[in-house]
């Protein structure tokens, strides 16, 4: 039997590759968006996950919100990355650094 | 609670955002000729929303099923973001037009968007309002970041703040949802009475993701990194804005959080805040030594600052918490009064100049902006007759009075490690030769009123405003008892 | 761990199925053409279906900024539907303010939908 503690460690599983994803990754920012939105929809798995448990719909009405907004970050991640790339001429990791301290 | 009595709490949102989408409809409509007649309609929603707190949203409680509170730390955590936020929108056309173009009409919509999410954070009774707020005014702080779209550095700026607030949220929803499935509701008041019963490891998890979440948004340390990159790549209004009004947000979101949400658990998260504090104050002041730029030396400042304001939430008694509010208003005068400062170095074509060495001399130049500049950092410094001494000082007599007074003289030690680099401007305007190239003359009456009002607020003036400022951040403090 | 694996004997035998069933969609109809003597490609024929990019090309070529626009719009006004569903279902329980909150919903999507026109952020040009 499939319990809640199958899903919550399914979802710690997603979470820290979604975080690694970020600090590993030197190549190139879309696969950062990838990393973040991994973060999200482990989130969302244990939310569900919860509710489920709970029996409470809280945690599916949350879900849905971080759905919503996750497209947001979404979309506003790639807008940036295009007036980035429109100045910079590249993508990659390794080249954000105009500024260090 | 009926509808129409819930919708009465949360005016001051509503009037933001109904008057954000019509500016946004006329910035389609109008383009950017309109941008400047659009700051000034900001400006005046900013009013209206502020004078909105006089009625029910000041002081009407819970509404929408304990969703959304309506109480006057809510109240007053909204007059100093709204404050901050106008004084960002009203000094931006002057510093875009003289760098060249690039101010847009939706500049003071995004403000706008973001106020309302600063006003949802502060009013949060519930996990799920206090996410929806976080985001909304994160998501409109990226897109402000990276405003001036033809500068990589700004563009830099956007993207790092992004990725890294995207990361925060990322955590601060991980910790949301197992508080979420360890305590079985949302609710701040339903999470207060599961802790009661004890904190087992779901819980603390939770709470420690949460912390780590928030503390980003305040950038305290460990989870400063982000601070100094963007503060140094934003146009200098939005860097301002970040500096003022989220920090006010964020920190009273993090009060409402430990005290009424976690207040139960106050041993647990105690740690977290003292190191916290500890962390920031110290490599705030340690990493601003060796700046060159004027602008990340006050991230670091801004670091620095929100350390000292922790110590408040660190004591854990209201009037720990009526010291961190009464800092947060002090601090926003201050910050908001360097960064005017810092609109005014420029060169003679109106080019920002930014390094800290152009500020040689500045009192035989241009003696009225010198004195402004010294008040302000001897006042961030915390030296006694300057205002920026009282909250520091209430902060610390709050943490003596709840018996850390070990963690008080350290603190106190902190702040003089601090008082070096702010003395070290102060000698570079006052002593050193002046700068070969002079700044412009100060070209506008709006940001010399700012900065001759923000410099009166933190003189030793401000002492009058005392027993005002005292009754207004107890009675704040007391509504999260 | 012998349980967990038996949860999971479901989904293997759906993926079994899927497989196969998917795999006979795609072989049947070229199985089909070819014993029928209509298959007769040319480039027409074989080239990409309507619009899109060549199938296989440098993986790492730029395209056009213009797609992330389209993208980027095609997100946010997609998954704001996502809010549609629950609602649709239960109008009846949730009544007037319910079916109120989602108009005014939609009414700032339509703000954010006609800023976008105006901007010409929708004009491929």
């Amino acid at each position: 039997m499939i319990g809640l503690q199958h899903y919550l460690v399914v979802s710690a599983i997603l979470f820290v590759m979604g975080v690694f994803g970020i600090f590993l990754n030197r190549k190139n920012v879309i696969i950062i968006l990838m990393a973040i939105e991994l973060i999200l929809l482990s989130v969302n798995i244990n939310l569900v996950a919860f509710s489920a448990y709970l029996g409470d719909l809280v945690g599916q009405v949350f879900a849905m919100f971080v759905l919503t907004v996750a497209a947001g970050e979404a979309a506003i991640g790639l807008a940036i990355l295009v007036i980035y790339f429109r100045g910079r001429g590249t993508i990659a990791v390794d080249d954000i650094n105009r500024m260090k301290g | 609670m009926s509808m129409t009595a819930s919708l009465a709490l949360t005016v001051p949102e509503l009037i933001l955002s109904v008057g954000a989408l019509l500016l946004l409809l006329v910035a389609a409509f109008g383009g950017d000729g309109f941008a400047r007649a659009i700051g000034w309609g900001a400006v005046a929603l900013f009013a209206a929303a502020g004078f909105a707190l006089t009625g029910p949203a000041g002081n009407g409680g819970p509404g929408f099923d304990g969703l959304y509170i309506a109480d006057s730390f809510a109240a007053f955590a909204k007059l100093l973001i709204y404050i901050a936020a106008a004084v960002s929108v009203a000094v931006a056309p002057g510093f875009f037009a003289r760098t060249g173009g690039g101010y847009r009409a939706e500049y003071p919509v995004l403000i706008l968007l973001s106020g309302v999410g600063m006003g949802m954070m502060v009013s949060a009774g519930d996990l799920l309002t206090l996410y929806v707020g976080l985001e909304l005014q994160s998501l409109s702080a990226y897109v402000l970041a990276s405003f001036l779209r033809r500068d990589t550095r700004s563009a830099e700026a956007g993207l790092k703040y992004f990725v890294l607030g995207a990361l925060a949220s990322g955590i601060l929803l991980y910790g949301i949802s197992l508080l979420y499935g360890f305590t079985g509701t949302t609710l701040f008041a339903g999470i207060s009475d599961s802790l009661a019963k004890g904190m087992g490891t779901g819980q603390m998890f939770g709470m420690v993701f949460v912390f780590a979440g928030l503390a980003f948004k305040i950038s305290a340390v460990p989870f400063h990194m982000w601070t100094p990159d963007v503060y140094e790549g934003a146009p200098t209004p939005v860097t301002a804005f970040f500096a003022s009004a989220p920090k006010v947000a964020g920190m009273a979101l993090l009060l409402r959080v430990a005290i009424e949400a976690m207040g139960s658990g106050t041993d647990a998260w105690r740690q977290i805040v003292v190191f916290a504090a500890l962390a920031s104050t110290i490599l705030g002041a340690v990493a601003a030594i060796g700046q060159t730029s004027m602008k990340r030396l006050l991230a670091y400042s801004s670091i620095n600052n929100v350390g000292f304001a922790l110590f408040g939430l660190a004591a854990g008694s209201a009037e720990g918490v009526a010291a961190t509010m009464t800092y947060m208003a002090v601090y926003i005068a201050m910050t908001l009064g360097s960064f005017i400062c810092v609109l005014q170095m420029r060169d003679r074509d109106g080019q920002p100049v930014e390094t800290i060495a152009s500020l040689s001399g500045l009192s035989r130049s241009r003696p009225g902006l010198a004195a402004a500049f010294a008040i302000f950092m001897f006042s961030l410094a915390g030296i006694p007759p300057l205002f920026g001494f009282w909250p520091k000082f209430l902060v610390f007599d709050a943490l003596v009075r709840a018996g850390f007074w070990p963690l008080a003289m350290v603190g106190i030690a902190t702040s003089v490690i601090g008082a070096f680099y702010y003395l070290k401007i102060v000698k570079t305007i006052y002593f050193d030769d002046p700068a070969p190239t002079p700044f412009a003359p100060a070209a506008s009456k709006l940001e010399g009123g700012l900065i001759t009002l923000a410099a009166l607020a933190v003189s030793p003036l401000g002492y009058l405003a005392i027993p005002l400022l005292d009754a207004t951040s107890m009675a704040a403090a007391r509504a999260l008892f | 761990m012998a349980s967990v694996a038996a949860g999971y004997l479901p989904i293997l035998l759906f993926l079994g199925v899927a497989l196969v069933l998917s795999s006979a969609f795609v072989f049947l109809p070229m199985l089909v053409g070819r014993l029928t003597g209509t298959h007769q490609p040319n480039p027409e024929k074989l080239a990409e279906y309507e619009c899109g990019f060549p199938a296989f090309e440098d993986s790492r070529a730029q395209f056009d900024v213009r797609f992330y626009l389209i993208a980027i719009l095609f997100i946010i006004f997609d998954l704001e539907a996502a809010f549609l569903y629950p609602w649709a279902v239960s109008l009846g329980g949730i009544g007037f303010v319910g079916w109120l909150s989602m108009m005014i919903f939609l009414v700032e999507l339509a703000v954010g939908f006609i800023y976008a026109w105006k901007k010409g952020a929708l004009e491929w040009e």
